[in-house]
């Protein structure tokens, strides 16, 4: 029921921000819709909170250097994204991060424990990105998916993906 | 330790997939911009339009040549005319054309990175005019804009100017013929004015995490040495 609410909303969202003058707005109420998901659910099920705060925060750092280092050696052509939809980007990369590593992966750990969570929630996350990717991407957005999730098992961290997916989706 | 491992396993496993794909992982915020190719390649074929041509007539008054720009119907080529660009001699007006080009010529030491456009008109040039290309997001982008009167070649670099709107390259022109923007063949790494701060940010990211990790592993060492401490005075 969660992961079709978050596949519903992702899918809506790719749709809807296709469209030039309604990509502002279809960011920010799918990334307002997307955290809705942690609704009742305290804190520390998530991976958030404030304790190892510097380790959260050096990890969201290197986890961001990792996401993006494949394009920065690479290429030039990265997909600028236009100053204007910076806020609508915080935005969308915090909701997808609350949505599929905090709610769906406490959802799924809480039904068939870590690995469960870790596969589902970067299977949700590869199929949310279908429509707004092409289907040569789509390894790429599910090993990003598993490295994000890996982390969230592994340090029990919600954070940090936040940190290191915001960052990425601002620098492209 | 397995958990350290299976997070370098990932990291490995993601620069190896969004290594294989051209720019690399993206979340596909910003709006998609189409590029419509003459000869797609398979990764950006789907859903492909074909590209359009584009035409302007210019006056000529009192023996100069109007300002003007002819564009593309798809805005994928705008070049753009000072006034008294043309030699118009005998002419009361000037018609340029610009056509992209099939099939797509494929020189061996080049890659074009854009179709190729053949832009002609019914004067010649007698003044450097600015010729605008426009590229893929799905593709590398283009170093240098090239140039030949054959589609056989030689082909020429152009060279390109600072960069003004993203996706695009820009140079100025004195002739008309055959253009496109590519790299050399053998370049690893197309380079471009337009994204240089990606990799000093990723460079910062990373020396900010290796700098921060010190005091941190640090205070990580101080605290276990400090729980560690209790034990060896009940010991003692």
């Amino acid at each position: 029921m969660l992961a079709a609410y978050i596949l519903a909303v992702e899918w809506t969202r790719a749709v809807a921000s296709a469209a030039l003058e309604l990509t502002f707005a279809a960011l920010v109420l799918g990334g307002v819709a997307l955290a809705l998901t942690i609704a009742g659910r305290p804190a520390d099920q998530l991976g958030l909170g404030t304790s190892r705060l510097g380790f959260r925060v050096l990890g969201g750092l290197a986890l961001a250097a990792v996401l993006l280092l494949p394009t920065a050696a690479r290429s030039s052509a990265a997909p600028i994204l236009p100053a204007s939809l910076a806020l609508a980007a915080v935005a969308v990369s915090i909701g997808e991060e609350l949505a599929f590593r905090g709610a769906l992966y406490a959802a799924l750990e809480e039904a068939g424990g870590a690995p469960l969570a870790v596969v589902g929630s970067t299977v949700a996350w590869t199929v949310a990105h279908a429509l707004s990717h092409p289907p040569a991407f789509l390894g790429a957005v599910a090993a990003a998916g598993l490295l994000l999730a890996l982390w969230r098992w592994a340090c029990r961290d919600l954070v940090a993906p936040i940190i290191g997916h915001v960052i990425a989706d601002l620098a492209l | 330790m397995r958990r350290l491992a299976l997070i370098a396993a990932a990291t490995a496993a993601y620069m190896l997939a969004a290594w294989m794909v051209a720019p690399g992982f993206y979340d596909g915020l910003a709006p998609p911009q189409p590029y419509n190719w003459v000869c797609p390649a398979p990764v950006v074929a789907a859903g492909n339009l074909p590209p359009r041509s584009g035409h302007l007539d210019i006056k000529v008054l009192k023996g100069v040549s109007d300002a003007s720009s002819a564009f593309t119907d798809d805005g994928q080529v705008v070049i753009g005319f000072l006034p008294g660009a043309f030699d118009v001699t005998g002419r009361t007006s000037i018609s340029v054309d610009i056509q992209p080009v099939s099939p797509c010529p494929n020189p061996l030491d080049l890659h074009f990175a854009t179709n190729t456009y053949s832009i002609t008109a019914t004067a010649p040039l007698v003044k450097d005019s600015n010729l605008l290309l426009r590229f893929s997001d799905r593709v590398p982008a283009p170093s240098d804009v090239y140039f030949a009167t054959s589609l056989q070649g030689p082909w020429k670099s152009l060279g390109a100017a600072q960069q003004a709107q993203p996706f695009t390259i820009d140079t100025t022109t004195r002739q008309f013929g055959y253009f496109a923007a590519g790299y050399p063949a053998n370049a690893t790494r197309p380079s471009s004015t337009s994204s240089q701060l990606l990799p000093i940010a990723v460079a910062i990211l990373i020396v900010a995490v290796l700098i921060a990790g010190i005091p941190l592993a640090i205070l990580r060492r101080r605290r276990a040495d400090e729980a560690d401490r209790p034990d060896e005075e009940d010991e003692s």
